[in-house]
């Protein structure tokens, strides 16, 4: 096996969260990974290849864990990673914040990890006048040390140098700290004992091993358990234990996590300095804080952020539109005329013309407010408030059945429900990762937006803004009333935690901004790009046969399958069999309900306001919106939601579920606004 | 509930009747136990029996009773709180000596524990003079010891014990609040819960009801 990857060195990142593990893999690989300022933004393990002096290296990118007795998701996925056995462990620490970040390092290097440790952040360390003995901290380690700024990729020549020297020499002697004396006594009786067994020490370090026997560590007391030879270590480990106990009056977790404290305290004491600033003095960072959680101002500025977020996204992208509108009518125009002139059929030229251009138009027409939304919550992100927003958050979320962290994975919800969906593995309790998956449809995604700016530009020209936020709110309403449901009668379980570190402000970095912006904006695209326009020209296909009908009338095939759905949706005020289509294609992508419209109403993207507004009125129309915002989730995001439960009956639950809560909420909207004499 | 190692009534009786027997003869068996609390030696073996699944003590099957430091910790912060509760009835209601230590003992069982931690203190600020009478008070009240929850901003101290349990312990842990750490309490978030502390250097959020497990000594008093 080993002999096979040879040639191929396995280089884990691994840190605490927002140490700048992810900044460090695209300095090394050159890929753009996502980079954000916030804990947990990698939720999966990212790889990536790059070689240096003819060497071939496979990085993986882990998610942030504090340390190895892992709790959440994401931590799991790191430890596993861990302890398989990368052939070098680069750990990257915050230079500002050495201290906690120790913690993980001790624990890999007891471990007996081939470590490089990487101070990241050197600049803001520099910022704050702290200074490190690089060298003193390399040799009480016994580890190399090198320092970094990932972002602007320096001292990587150095790290690169010394991942070489390190890549296949056998580490030296284990790192061992030395604890009390009476602690290191019950290590050295389990220690004895398991050396006993070879197969298990070739795996493990002994002493290691004795202390997570100690500690009680979760995985590996699994693993041991299915070792019938350890029944001659157990009980010495529970005597050692019970020993230990009575003499600290602490259990084992807090008498090691103590000790490795305490030995860091020591460390820090002898390796750094800080200068000029007194321990007690506040940072720029502490500062806004002050303001940004302040008692009275915190919520108001919470939520000015988020109208602020959206205003931009629609006011700067209202001009793009327009233009890219007027582009595409120009194009359709001038391609028939061409068409028409090299005397193509006419079946085909409406086949480019209505189909192919039409649909890329319909593709980019909403691009501008997509890219605009990400580029906020970008900045959002790698400024740092939404670790702030999950704070002051988290009573409201609390007491909705979810969790100030739930906040996050809902907030890229608006963006897409895929990324929201997916960053929900850093909750770290598995009901309330459940309910904010399972409410994330609700929230509505950019992706339904097309609906709502053709449809409020119509009806609702002079409030649009209004309407589509009141559209929003209905979403964040919905989500609300079914996560607390859900909790109360689904997931009955233990109340969840939280437990969470503010990172410091950071500017976020042009570069950085538009490289998020350009990613989802991107992917956005590329799921655009193939589904949306892949489903206008099937539809054009579908409305033109079988051949003879005319084109996307309710003799086509598309025609009869609206036509027999329509009388379902008839309550709602929308049993037509052209919307009935567009809904059933909507499953597929949401963006692509407008694109449908326009071709079963057999008119270009400009064309379909005017059909719109003769075959609704505002009351139906709004009711239409809602039906989009809440029903069925796109294939993706069930996708998504398959995979991160990791069970089908969910799945299904939350598809049956949407369905019912959407169309009940279109026909309460239509009914009950009738009665109030709305039309 | 259940997570934290708040002891039922009961026990913190046992614990209080271990502590002043074995100030009295040194060394408390079984025996003494069932006598002093006047109750059937069955049941004090059952209770003992929990006392030492909880790390409170200490038992050996007909051996002596021993505290372990947390039991220890525990049996003086329990008297301590009857101390000042009987002083106040005694010393500023004037209420009789034997009443009031059943009083005490009733009040102590009877009233929520946030309460009680709250009159303890207030009480404590009232009833000026140190207590010579009993051993260990004085050094306790010295050393204010308050849950982390019930500090606020500004108020600066060392976490003395982590009373949490399972996956939250672990992670209070990791986060580097381990026994012997200063701690300041910089804010609380807007609708009132989490609270933000500074711990290492660095800014850390919790909610409330999992400070509530971290107890903390209080070195330095919130100006204002
Ligand atoms: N000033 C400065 N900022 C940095 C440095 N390295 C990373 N950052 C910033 O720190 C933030 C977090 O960086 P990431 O690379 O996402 O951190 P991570 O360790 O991958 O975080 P998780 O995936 O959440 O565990 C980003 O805003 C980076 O731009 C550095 O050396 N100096
Ligand atoms: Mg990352």
């Amino acid at each position: 096996m080993k002999i096979l990857e040879a040639k191929e060195t396995v280089i884990a990142l691994a840190g605490n969260p927002n140490s700048g593990k992810s900044s460090l893999f695209n300095a090394l690989t050159g890929s753009r990974q996502h980079v954000g300022n916030w804990p947990g933004v990698t939720v999966e393990k990212k790889e990536g290849r790059f070689s240096y002096r003819g060497l071939t290296f496979r990085v993986v990118d882990l998610p942030g864990t504090y340390s190895l007795g892992a709790h959440t998701e994401d931590e799991i996925i790191a430890r596993d990673f861990l302890f398989s056995h990368p052939d070098i462990v680069v750990n990257v620490v915050d230079s500002t914040n050495l201290e906690r970040n120790l913690y993980l390092t001790l624990q890999l290097l007891e471990m007996g990890a081939s470590l490089v440790l990487v101070l990241n952040m050197s600049d803001e360390a520099k910022a704050k006048h702290i200074e490190i003995d690089q060298g003193r901290l390399s040799t009480l380690l016994g580890t190399p040390v090198v320092m970094t700024v990932a972002p602007r990729k320096e001292g990587i020549p150095e790290l690169l140098e010394r991942i070489v020297t390190l890549r296949g020499r056998e580490p030296r002697e284990t790192f061992r700290i030395k604890y009390r004396e009476d602690i290191e006594e019950e290590i050295a009786k389990i220690e004895a004992l398991l050396t006993l067994y070879p197969e298990l020490t070739h795996r493990y370090p002994s002493r290691w091993l004795a202390i997570k026997l100690l500690e009680g560590e979760k995985r590996i007391l699994q693993e041991m358990n299915r070792q019938s030879f350890m029944k001659h270590v157990f009980p010495q480990v529970e005597e050692s234990k019970k020993r230990l106990i009575d003499r600290y009056g602490e259990d084992l977790e807090t008498i090691f996590a103590n000790q490795r404290y305490h030995f860091i305290t020591r460390l820090v004491q002898e390796c750094m300095r800080r200068k000029g600033e007194e321990k007690g003095t506040y940072t720029l960072s502490d500062r806004i804080d002050r303001v940004v959680t302040h008692r009275f101002f915190g919520i108001p500025l919470f939520l000015f952020t988020m109208w602020l977020v959206f205003q931009c996204t629609f006011a700067l992208s209202e001009p793009l539109v327009g233009w890219i509108e007027t582009l595409f009518t120009f194009l359709q125009e001038k391609a028939t005329f061409i068409l028409e002139n090299l005397g193509v059929a006419d079946f085909f030229i409406s086949f480019l013309v209505d189909g192919v251009i039409n649909g890329v138009g319909s593709v980019l027409v909403f691009v501008p407010p997509i890219f605009l939304l990400f580029l906020a919550i970008s900045l959002l992100e790698d400024s740092g408030y939404i670790a702030r927003a999950a704070y002051v958050m988290d009573r409201l979320m609390h007491i909705l059945g979810l969790h100030g962290k739930s906040f996050i994975p809902l907030l890229l919800g608006f963006g897409c429900n895929v990324p929201g969906i997916m960053a929900t593995r850093t909750l770290e309790n598995r009901e309330d990762r459940m309910i904010t998956m399972l409410v994330n449809p609700f929230i509505s995604c950019a992706a339904r937006l097309p609906v709502y700016v053709l449809f409020t530009g119509v009806f609702f020209a002079r409030h649009q803004g209004w309407i589509i936020f009141s559209l929003y709110l209905l979403g964040i309403v919905v989500a609300i009333l079914t996560a607390k449901w859900f909790k109360r009668y689904l997931f009955k379980g233990e109340t969840s935690h939280f437990v969470m570190e503010l990172p410091p402000y950071r500017i976020p970095t042009v570069k950085g901004l538009f490289i998020h912006m350009w990613e989802r904006g991107s992917s956005f695209i590329k799921k655009a790009g193939t589904i949306i326009i892949a489903m206008v020209v099937l539809i054009w296909i579908l409305a033109n046969l079988p051949f003879g009908v005319e084109y996307a009338s309710n003799e086509s095939i598309i025609g009869k399958l609206g036509t027999a759905m329509a009388p379902l949706l008839a309550p709602a005020g929308f049993g037509t069999w052209q919307t009935a289509v567009s809904l059933i294609f909507g499953i597929v992508a949401k963006e692509v309900v407008v694109g449908t419209l326009a071709v079963v109403y057999g008119v270009g993207e400009e064309g379909v306001g005017e059909m719109v507004r003769q075959h609704f009125t505002p009351l139906s129309a709004y009711a239409f919106m809602v039906m989009t915002l809440l029903y069925i989730p796109c294939v993706a995001t069930i996708g998504a939601i398959r995979r991160e439960s990791n069970s089908w009956g969910i799945t299904i639950f939350a598809l049956g579920y949407s369905l019912i809560v959407g169309w009940t909420m279109a026909v309460l909207i239509f009914q009950v606004g009738q009665l109030l004499g709305f039309h | 509930m259940g997570e934290s190692i708040s002891l039922s009534p009961a026990l913190e009786n046992y614990l209080e009747a271990i502590l002043n027997l074995s100030e009295k003869n040194g060394t408390v068996h079984i025996t003494d136990l069932a006598e002093y609390m006047q109750v059937a030696k069955a049941s004090v073996s059952q209770a003992i029996n929990t006392l030492v699944s909880l790390h409170m003590i200490k038992h050996e099957k007909y051996g002596p009773i021993e505290f372990t430091l947390l039991g220890k910790r525990e049996a003086e912060k329990i008297r301590e709180k009857h101390c000042i509760l009987k002083r106040f009835l005694v010393e500023i209601l004037q209420v009789n000596p034997h009443v009031a230590e059943k009083d005490a003992c009733l009040m102590e069982h009877v009233v929520s524990e946030g309460t009680l931690e709250k009159l303890i203190t207030f009480l404590q600020s009232q009833l000026q003079e140190p207590l010579h009478r009993e051993r260990g008070i004085e050094k306790m009240s010295k050393a204010q010891v308050q849950s982390l929850n019930e500090l606020r901003p500004g108020t600066k101290g060392k976490v003395i014990r982590v009373a949490a349990q399972g996956f939250i312990r672990r992670r209070i842990l990791d986060m580097g609040l381990v026994p012997g750490t200063e701690v300041s309490v910089e804010g609380v978030a807007p609708l009132g819960d989490p609270m933000e502390i500074k711990v290492r250097g660095y800014m850390l959020t919790l909610r409330k009801s999992e400070a509530s497990h971290v107890f903390v000594e209080v070195t330095e008093y919130a100006r204002s």
